[in-house]
């Protein structure tokens, strides 16, 4: 019983925190169909926000700020000089983006060196859950994420933004003949997605290891999840973190983990394959 | 003038110099980078010349040292050794040519899916070789890899290393400039109309990469003897990122580009990185400008570079045409039926129970208001859209969910409204492609000889539209008139028994459209072929219409002769009406 | 003065003068001997790399202050050994053929090695000095670093019968150094009547150990030894910490490191203890000199000592010493007198045995983010890996 009560809460906690992670390149790669391979770097940016507050002395909470204008202008720069150049031409958005992340990658080890950061707890000890005790900050982070996930939802579904955006996804001419200014939106877009990854990096922080090369360990499992759960729909973010990892959790509970991270790998192969549309669907 | 082939043996001369001019370890340093341009030849193959981008080229260049060093553990005679080379050519090639038969045979394109999933792969292999320590030797590496039999690996090892270079050049050049290579960057230009010529585009693509596979296995054969240590990185997700970083700096469009640019980082890369650790910040900035602004790469500015002073590099000779070939006599009487066909997208009726058939030769004109379902009727007829019920067959041939190019096959070819052409590709090229359709078979498809083929149609169509003949002009510097010329031509010349034309005189100047009726006309005469035109312009309607069909919302509404038509009061409703 | 003794005189004088010239240029006219030192400066272990940097510096001016090498002055040249094995093997090659390096000493990983030893063939003197898994004897190479024989079994029979530990759970990376040490370390929990519990290797772009968690949890280990690495020893420290497990589950490990220890955090590092032949905080007198030296000399911001500059330091001292003995650089003359070559260092008394040393290792466990040694255990056998 316990270990299945185990179980479930890290399967709950890793889909949550892997749908976070996933959802800025879900919305780059969904609405913008930009494969942003520097999505890891914004998550690392939003972990050094943390450090960085850290040792300001100043509250973990001035971290989200701090993160949010960070990404804000990286990701501002990246689009304005290079990302609004290849909107229509995937292989180099992805080449582009790439070189972009060894950029940012790089930029922080000139600053920070290679060390390992250590970002203090923040809700240290845990909490007694259906006879388990379970580390406290973990559930606050899933219940966190639920609610971001609502409201996201929401906004996106009745706002105004959310339908402009909408419109443009599914008709690019369309919207501009209607007078949406889409090059304007798409950098929105841009932005708000790498912003999501840089606070899912200052959630993430207290519990993960911050050094300048996390970021690719992100991508690895954004990438996974969106090739399961397919664009388009939070749903499909959801079932996405779901599959890959309970996938996960199960081989690697039955089995180990080598085999795993194995199923995870081929599972995105199968579904690259044989499901292609879970990953593109676009209209 | 210089001349090309001078500058080539000038540049092999210089490789083969090097142990000599400079010290034996700058050589084998270059060895090493040469083998990594070696796999980044391939990856021009599929990227540069086919459009789709493999990320995982590392997995097949491991596979190859892999199993070459597993071979020279063992201190093997020459015999074995070249077993070795070639299983390691073979293995990575078939492996390769598998995988491309199931993603590519997956109708998903050649988009990021293809690239994603070699990826993917590629981080597969890697935690293979890491925890299948009984046959890889894990992360510390299979060792005790012996050299070549009596050949010093940081000697003459170098000259084989040369020798395999030449080998993949002038093998992947020689490829390129086959059918083989034709069709292929015909497919970067426009998979889609090449499908409908009637070519199996997927397994052209998959042909590709089994190739580059073989090649990137081969400067793996290599690399075991050259490294004496084979470990789990040369599978790596890094490596094969780094492979595409070379080529794209170097240059993806010809074979000189992977290896300038694998070596150029290389030596750059060896050089600064003790002085400088982020030499990588180099790197990338220089890939990031490349890829935004100078997709040839550092060979594409050397070329531009040539050209101005004088030098051609492209050393076509045009082959003489002098091998005449017939059309596929057409057998049979056309039968075409729709037999209670509806199509229906979300919630649009699209085509409503549609009905006909076409048994007489001649031009058929289907016509109707907007929205009435007439592309929309040949889309589902050439597979394009799947229709939800009812059945379409073709002499008594079902066509459901077939893939476009056996469409061909059966005679079925078709035009599209938007002219549809090989852009980067020559009017010769353009010709060609639709002159061998049906006609590439596995023992010529390979040879020069069916450059040399020629029909007489293509005379006629030159006649009806002169600028053909000026054969090397790039088609996508045509005008769109010329541009629907170019694509009717290869639509028939492609010589199917029933011709599927989508307004052909779209977009045309009041001349271009006399010329092109008068050879549309001239055709039908002279052929047995079966035209069906969607057409709106009423005017040309009547100039070539043997017979109409006129739809209405997805129905068909009346068929018949042109007078027929005019006289029928439902047709006088519709058109005095409006679509309504 | 009369003029005849004048001439005497400065002549002897500039005899004199000519002579000791004669004798500085002499000295000076010995080339200086360059010693290639291969350290991580990319890729993951870079983080490694700095100190190590530093502290062959001060070995180098510990050995020049003393003559130098064979009575030449030395000269370290640092070369990337954070590569994949083919580069790092091609730096090796142009420091050796291109730039003259005539020995090398190296801290890196053990395919890195294998490349290293396929150029060097055994033709010029190698010092590898991380600990590693043990298994080798290759012909002109010297290995300064511990063998899991010496890290793992007396610092685990120690702490078994100090904290009555019986459960014991292995967890480390997937590949050869955790696996090797491993089976050492289940032929010692045999010996000690203890059992395993459970056995994990992890890919190394593993970043979730919550499975791993919840099995040492369930089957209530009380000890896990820890052989991952780096960045997947940090996270995996971390979350376990997070779990509650710390309180009550002993964590050892022989590469948690200082820089390990600052990632793992002061929150998390409660019953961690790590073994090695040197940490930053050893109190012999000879550490704590060079210590303070180290602080001295590269200030209180340096990157911190651990037990990879540790030994990179000794390797220095290794090279110097066993070519002193041999008066030749020849590897062959070397491999003859290298058994029972001695020294002290900064790590102890360590003597050759098998072209390894037996060293003494030390037990710490860390208070916050620094290690307190507990225990030290002298002059441990490498194990003998030189049979035919």
């Amino acid at each position: 019983m316990e270990v299945f009560v185990t179980f479930l809460l890290n399967l709950i906690y890793i889909s949550a925190t892997l749908a976070l992670i996933a959802l800025g390149l879900a919305m780059v790669f969904g609405l913008l169909g930009v494969m942003n391979m520097a999505h890891g770097e914004f998550v690392m940016l939003g972990a050094y926000s943390v450090y960085v507050v850290q040792l300001a002395g100043q509250h973990f909470l001035w971290a989200i700020p701090v993160a949010i204008v960070i990404c804000v202008m990286v990701g501002w720069l990246m689009e304005w000089l290079v990302v609004r150049h290849l909107y229509s031409r995937p292989f180099d958005t992805l080449l582009a983006t790439w070189g972009v992340a060894i950029l940012i990658r790089k930029g922080v080890e000139v600053i920070f060196t290679r060390d390992y950061k250590s970002v203090n707890q923040v809700m240290p000890g845990t909490i007694d859950l259906l006879g388990v005790s379970y580390p406290a900050y973990r559930l606050l982070l899933v219940a966190l994420i639920i609610v971001l996930f609502v409201a996201l939802f929401t906004w996106y579904q009745k706002s105004k933004a959310g339908l402009k955006i909408r419109a443009m996804v599914q008709g690019p001419e369309l919207a501009a003949a209607v007078g949406i200014d889409t090059a304007r939106l798409s950098r929105l877009t841009f932005i708000i997605g790498v912003s999501t990854a840089g606070l899912a990096g200052v959630l993430l922080a207290p519990l993960v290891r911050v050094e300048p090369y996390i970021g690719l360990d992100y991508l690895m499992s954004s990438f996974f999840i969106l090739i399961v759960g397919g664009l388009g729909t939070l749903e499909g973010l959801l079932i996405g973190s779901t599959v890959i990892g309970g996938t996960d959790a199960i081989v690697s509970t039955v089995f180990d983990k080598t085999a795993g991270y194995m199923s995870v790998l081929l599972i995105s192969i199968l579904f690259l394959w044989l499901r292609p549309d879970g990953i593109f669907y676009r209209r | 003038m210089v001349s090309s082939i001078g500058v080539k043996a000038l540049l092999l001369a210089a490789l083969v110099a090097v142990p000599f001019i400079t010290s034996s370890y700058t050589a084998y340093q270059l060895g090493l980078y040469i083998l990594f341009g070696i796999v980044g030849q391939g990856i021009v193959l599929c990227w540069g010349k086919g459009g789709f981008l493999p990320m995982g080229q590392a997995l097949f260049f491991g596979i190859g040292a892999y199993i070459s060093g597993t071979v020279l553990k063992s201190d093997p005679s020459w015999g074995v050794v070249l077993l070795a080379v070639l299983l390691s050519v073979l293995v990575p090639g078939m492996i390769a040519g598998i995988i491309g038969v199931l993603v590519f045979g997956r109708k998903i394109g050649s988009g990021l899916y293809f690239s994603l999933i070699t990826l993917a792969l590629s981080l597969l292999g890697y935690q293979l070789a890491n925890s299948q320590v009984w046959l890889t030797g894990g992360f510390n590496g299979m060792t005790g890899i012996k050299g070549l039999p009596g050949i010093d690996s940081f000697g003459s090892l170098y000259f084989f290393i040369i020798g395999a270079l030449v080998f993949s050049t002038c093998f992947l050049a020689y490829l390129i400039r086959t059918p083989f290579g034709q069709n292929l960057e015909a497919v970067r230009e426009n998979e889609e109309r090449l499908q409908f010529l009637g070519v199996n585009t997927s397994r052209i693509k998959a042909a590709a990469f089994a190739i580059s596979g073989g090649v990137a296995g081969l400067a793996g054969a290599f690399f075991a003897p050259h490294q004496g240590i084979v470990t789990p990185q040369v599978v790596g997700f890094i490596l094969s990122a780094e492979l595409v970083i070379w080529t794209g700096v170097g240059g993806r469009f010809g074979l000189a580009g992977p290896v300038i640019g694998a070596v150029l980082i290389g030596f750059l890369a060896s050089g600064l990185r003790d002085y400088f650790s982020f030499w990588e910040v180099v790197v990338a900035l220089v890939f990031v400008i490349i890829v935004l602004r100078l997709p040839g790469g550092i060979a594409g500015l050397a070329a531009a570079y040539a050209k101005k002073i004088g030098m051609s590099l492209d050393t076509f000779r045009s082959s003489p045409r002098d091998e005449q070939i017939l059309s596929s006599p057409t057998n049979s009487q056309p039968r075409l039926e729709f037999k209670n066909v509806s199509l229906q997208i979300g919630p649009v009726v699209i085509l409503d129970d549609l009905s006909f058939e076409i048994v007489d030769r001649g031009i058929h004109c289907l016509i109707g208001p907007n929205g009435a379902g007439k592309t929309s009727a040949l889309n589902v007829l050439t597979g394009k859209l799947a229709h939800n019920s009812g059945k379409i067959t073709w002499c008594g041939q079902p066509l459901e969910g077939m893939q476009p190019f056996r469409m061909s096959g059966l005679g079925i070819g078709r035009k599209l409204q938007v002219p549809s052409i090989f852009p980067e590709l020559t009017i010769r090229q353009n010709i060609d492609i639709a002159l061998w359709v049906n006609r590439l078979k596995f023992g010529n498809v390979l040879s020069m000889r069916p450059y040399r083929w020629h029909k007489a149609l293509k005379d006629r169509l030159e006649r009806a539209f002169p600028f053909l003949i000026d054969a090397e002009v790039l088609a996508g510097k045509l005008s769109v008139g010329q541009r629907q010329m170019l694509d009717f031509s290869m639509t028939v010349l492609a010589a199917p028994d029933l011709i599927l034309l989508d307004e052909p005189c779209a977009g045309l100047s009041k001349a271009e459209t006399e010329t092109m009726i008068s050879a549309i006309a001239d055709l039908a005469k002279s052929s047995k072929a079966t035209f069906i035109i969607v057409e709106h312009d009423m005017q040309v309607v009547e100039l070539l219409s043997d017979h109409v069909l006129v739809m209405h919302q997805g129905r068909l509404l009346a068929q018949g002769s042109l007078e027929q038509i005019r006289a029928n009061p439902e047709v006088r409703r519709v058109y005095a009406g409006g679509s309504k | 003065m009369k003029r005849r003794d004048f001439i005497k005189t400065s002549m002897a004088a500039a005899a004199f003068t000519a002579a000791s010239q004669g004798n500085i240029f002499s000295a000076m006219a010995a080339p200086k001997l360059k010693v290639g030192v291969m350290i991580p400066l990319s890729g993951p272990a870079a983080l490694f790399g700095p100190s190590t940097k530093n502290v062959a510096q001060m070995a180098a001016e510990k050995i020049n202050s003393g003559g130098g090498i064979l009575g030449r002055k030395i000269e370290i040249l640092f070369g990337d050994a954070g590569l994949p094995p083919a580069e790092a093997a091609q730096t090796a090659l142009r420091m050796w053929r291109g730039q003259g390096c005539e020995a090398f000493v190296g801290m890196h990983n053990s395919a890195v090695r294998g490349a290293y030893n396929n150029v060097f063939k055994g033709q010029v003197p190698y010092v590898y000095t991380p600990n590693y898994e043990g298994g080798e004897c290759a012909n002109g190479v010297y290995y300064v670093g511990e063998t899991p024989a010496q890290s793992v079994v007396p610092t685990m029979k120690w702490l078994a019968g100090e904290k009555k530990l019986k459960k014991f759970y292995l967890i480390g990376n997937d590949y050869n150094w955790p696996r090797d040490t491993n089976v050492i370390a289940k032929k010692t929990i045999s010996e000690l009547g203890g059992k395993v519990v459970g056995e994990e290797y992890m890919p190394f772009t593993v970043d979730n150990f919550d499975s791993s968690l919840a099995k040492i949890k369930e089957t209530g280990a009380d000890m896990v030894l820890i052989t991952l690495v780096g960045g997947a020893s940090v996270t995996f420290n971390r979350a376990f910490a997070s779990f509650g497990l710390s309180d009550k589950v002993i964590r050892l490990g022989t590469l948690i490191d200082e820089n390990t220890l600052l990632g793992i955090g002061a929150e998390n590092s409660k019953n961690i203890y790590s073994a090695a032949s040197y940490f930053a905080n050893v109190q012999t007198n000879e550490a704590k000199a060079f210590a303070k030296e180290y602080a001295k000399k590269f200030g209180s911001k340096a990157p911190v000592l651990n037990a990879l500059s540790g030994s990179a330091y000794d390797g220095l001292i290794a090279l110097d010493t066993i070519a002193e003995r041999a008066g030749s650089l020849s590897t062959k003359k070397m491999d003859s007198v290298a058994e029972g070559s001695e020294w002290d260092s900064p790590r102890g008394r360590a003597k050759m045995s098998n072209r390894h040393l037996t060293l003494d290792i030390y037990l710490a466990t860390a208070i916050g983010t620094n290690f307190k040694i507990v225990k030290t255990f002298s002059r441990q056998d490498p194990g003998n890996f030189c049979k035919a």
